[in-house]
């Protein structure tokens, strides 16, 4: 659960990101377009690995099951944790795409 | 709008009360018919039949409720519910008749 | 007409969810608490101690005891112990009861080891958080129908909110805290649309459930009065066979579980019903272990009682039972390991914060009107006086509960009634207060003494039993220990919570000193 909990956080993160007024509040400046659609992209493509890794470790029943369960913790984790720490949000998000290669490969 | 409830006139507190009897008698009716009627038309065994019409009941009950309080007029609600139901008892009849059931 | 459409959404979501939600907080926060309760039921009754497994042992302890108290009986129930309940339940029915209905039922626990009759603290541990949110301490089948009712406005509520709110998307992410109301109504969408997938589940799959009680209708288009015949089809392994009245001695059950294990690939047993047992047509039922997330009600493996034959094979799933399968077992999450039963009860409270702030809000927008004069209409003041009793109330009755609990004496007779009596005095002094009370006032007075009363859980532990939290942290018992964290962690929050409004509060009366109205209404919190 740990790889896919990574991926949706910063996933999350990377969508957030994308939205020109949480961009500005993160990272001081509205982003331009090029950014925001590679933002998006990245975000996406993020979840959708998330989806892969939940079911790569535990089958498709509990996989998806797993999958709901961390997207919705990741999402409140960041939402809640905005307004307070966006730096800390920052780093975790950063945090996390380091240690998803190490957690692949635990979990592989 | 609470605080104006006293000024509220009486034919808007009526059509309200229609309106949400509307939803829940005549959705409840709705939903049970549309029930019966995908038990009785689906080609499942009985019991697979029975359990698939009652769980997608539900959504027909939603659907019966929201379309009572979006409608124009309370009696728009209680007529967008009383004709869906006598097709799906026509459309259920029908299948006793041609010995589905 | 757009606009008419949302517009109406807003009102149907708004009445809905206030006519309700009072209801629904209690039914979320109940059957929150009840993911874990197991763990619950170990704290409340920690004299039952937990063994390491052995289940064919615990079995022919449990077929002994009943061979020798319930030798007549119709059927027996075995409740094997796991690693979340380490009772041995063992029950049994005189008489079996009518098609449909659950028939009575006396219950004993025993010891998983020795296979004695435990001396627990009677308590209903857990069981009651579990039993109460779907049946509301109501009699049968009332409490139900309420419950299921409750779940189809819930789900009004959930789709209608989604509709109306516009911004769904690019407020996805957006919360901001400190701005009065236009906080709790992003807390509001915060809980509500990031769970959503949770809350949908939840609420669909109760009304599944209960779908055979309140939406009978195909059953009868289809099987007309031979309603029992439906129940047999879809769960095959509840039919009670015929009394053959030949004596005849039921088979050792014990190696039948490695029996039924190959049967599942594997799996393992969580409970055997025997039919008849001692009469030549007995029958032995082995239900498998919560372990898969689709529910199977169909893949109980039976045996004969008398030969130890395997009766029946397994038949394939069909989907449509799939699907019911997979909402009852998504609700239930008996799956779920540590981690993920965590994941739910945060799932869980996020439900019951998505209804307690709307409830706040229903009430904080009207009460803005009515800054200026002295007292609330009467409406609103209603509104208020449920808002508080409902929630801080229900809180702190549960507090009492587990209190109770410890200070009871242990042999008073029907203590566990009087548990649950503590709960509900407590909730309906709850009632009494914040009538008596000023709303503000009512609320940290009530948020106060549930942050007091759940600091004292731990506390009145740790005075009473030998199981206090430094113990159980020593031998690991994790169950119990957790107990004692989570009620310090909620008392601390609650005392966080009193402090938040009484601070509110004051800027409030600070501000209506000198400065002008505007301040007020985008200070002001909730109440």
């Amino acid at each position: 659960m740990l790889l896919a909990l990574l991926l949706t956080y910063a996933g999350f993160t990377a969508l957030c990101l994308s939205m020109p007024r949480h961009h500005a509040e993160l990272l001081g400046a509205k982003p331009s377009t090029r950014r925001r659609q590679g933002l998006a992209l990245a975000g996406w493509l993020l979840l959708a690995l998330s989806l892969w890794a939940a079911v790569a470790a535990s089958g498709w029943s509990f996989g998806l099951v797993d999958w709901f369960a961390v997207l919705m913790l990741s999402a409140l984790a960041l939402v809640l944790l905005l307004p307070y720490r966006p730096r800390l949000v920052m780093a975790l998000a950063g945090l996390s795409l380091l240690a998803s290669p190490v957690a692949a490969w635990a979990q592989c | 709008m609470k605080g104006k409830l006293a000024t509220l006139p009486m034919s808007y507190r009526l059509a309200v009360t229609s309106r949400v009897l509307a939803a829940i008698f005549g959705g409840y009716l709705v939903a049970a018919l549309a029930s019966v009627t995908l038990t009785l038309w689906l080609p499942l065994n009985r019991a697979e039949a029975v359990v698939t019409g009652m769980t997608v009941s539900f959504l027909v009950y939603l659907a019966a409720v929201l379309w009572c309080f979006a409608c124009r007029s309370a009696w728009s609600a209680w007529v967008g519910l009383l004709v869906p139901s006598v097709i799906l008892a026509t459309v259920s009849g029908a299948a006793r008749g041609l010995g589905l059931a | 007409m757009k606009e008419g459409f949302r517009q109406a959404m807003a009102w149907l979501h708004t009445w809905a969810g206030l006519v309700f939600g009072w209801l629904l907080f209690a039914i979320f926060f109940t059957g929150t608490l009840a993911y874990f309760k197991d763990e619950i039921s170990h704290w409340m009754q920690p004299e039952i101690a937990a063994h390491s497994l052995d289940s064919e042992a615990s079995l022919a302890l449990a077929q002994d005891y009943l061979q020798q108290h319930a030798a007549g009986a119709s059927r027996w129930l075995i409740d094997l112990p796991d690693a979340r309940d380490p009772g041995l339940t063992v029950r049994w029915q005189q008489a079996p009861g009518k098609p449909g209905e659950r028939g009575r039922f006396e219950s004993r626990t025993l010891d998983a080891q020795t296979g004695v009759e435990v001396q627990g603290r009677e308590s209903m541990g857990g069981e009651f958080f579990y039993r109460f949110h779907f049946q509301l301490q109501m009699p049968y089948p009332w409490g139900r129908w309420l419950a299921t009712i409750a779940a189809m406005v819930m789900f009004v509520a959930l789709i209608s909110g989604i509709i109306t709110h516009k911004k769904i998307f690019k407020d996805f992410f957006t919360f901001r805290p400190r701005k009065g109301q236009r906080s709790w109504l992003d807390g509001h969408n915060a809980v509500g649309v990031l769970v959503l997938p949770f809350h949908l589940m939840i609420t669909y799959s109760s009304l599944v459930i209960f779908m055979s009680m309140v939406m009978p209708a195909s059953i009868v288009a289809s099987y007309g009065s031979d309603v029992r015949k439906f129940y047999d089809e879809v769960f095959p392994a509840s039919k009670t066979p015929e009394r053959a009245d030949v004596a005849a001695p039921l088979t050792a059950m014990a190696p039948l579980l490695a029996k039924a294990s190959e049967q599942w690939a594997g799996g393992h047993t969580a409970r055997l019903s025997v039919s008849n047992p001692g009469d030549a047509s007995a029958t032995v039922v082995l239900s498998r272990a919560g372990d898969r997330v689709v529910h199977d009600f169909g893949r109980a493996v039976t045996f004969n009682g008398v030969t130890g034959q395997l009766l029946s094979s397994t038949p394939d799933q069909p989907m449509a039972m799939a699907v019911g399968g997979a909402f009852y077992g998504l609700h239930m999450g008996h799956f779920a390991g540590p981690l993920l039963r965590w994941l739910y009860f945060i799932c869980g409270l996020a439900g019951t914060a998505m209804i307690g702030t709307g409830l706040v809000i229903w009430l904080g927008k009207r009460q803005l009107k009515h800054v200026k004069s002295a007292a609330l209409p009467f409406e609103l003041r209603l509104v208020e006086v449920l808002n508080i009793a409902s929630m801080a109330g229900l809180v702190s009755a549960v507090a009492v509960f587990f209190l109770a609990n410890r200070l009871l004496p242990v042999s008073l007779a029907g203590r566990a009634d009087w548990e649950v009596n503590a709960f509900f005095i407590v909730w309906g002094l709850s009632v009494v207060h914040a009538v008596l009370r000023p709303g503000r006032k009512a609320w940290i007075e009530q948020l106060t003494l549930g942050a007091a009363l759940f600091i004292a859980v731990p506390l009145i532990n740790a005075l009473t039993t030998p199981w206090n939290l430094g113990a159980t942290l020593m031998q690991r018992d994790w169950a119990l220990a957790g107990f004692d964290l989570t009620c310090l962690a909620t008392g601390l929050f609650l005392g966080w919570a009193a402090r938040k409004m009484q601070r509110t509060g004051e800027r409030v009366s600070v501000r209506k000193a000198g400065s002008s109205p505007r301040s007020i209404t985008v200070e002001q919190g909730a109440n």
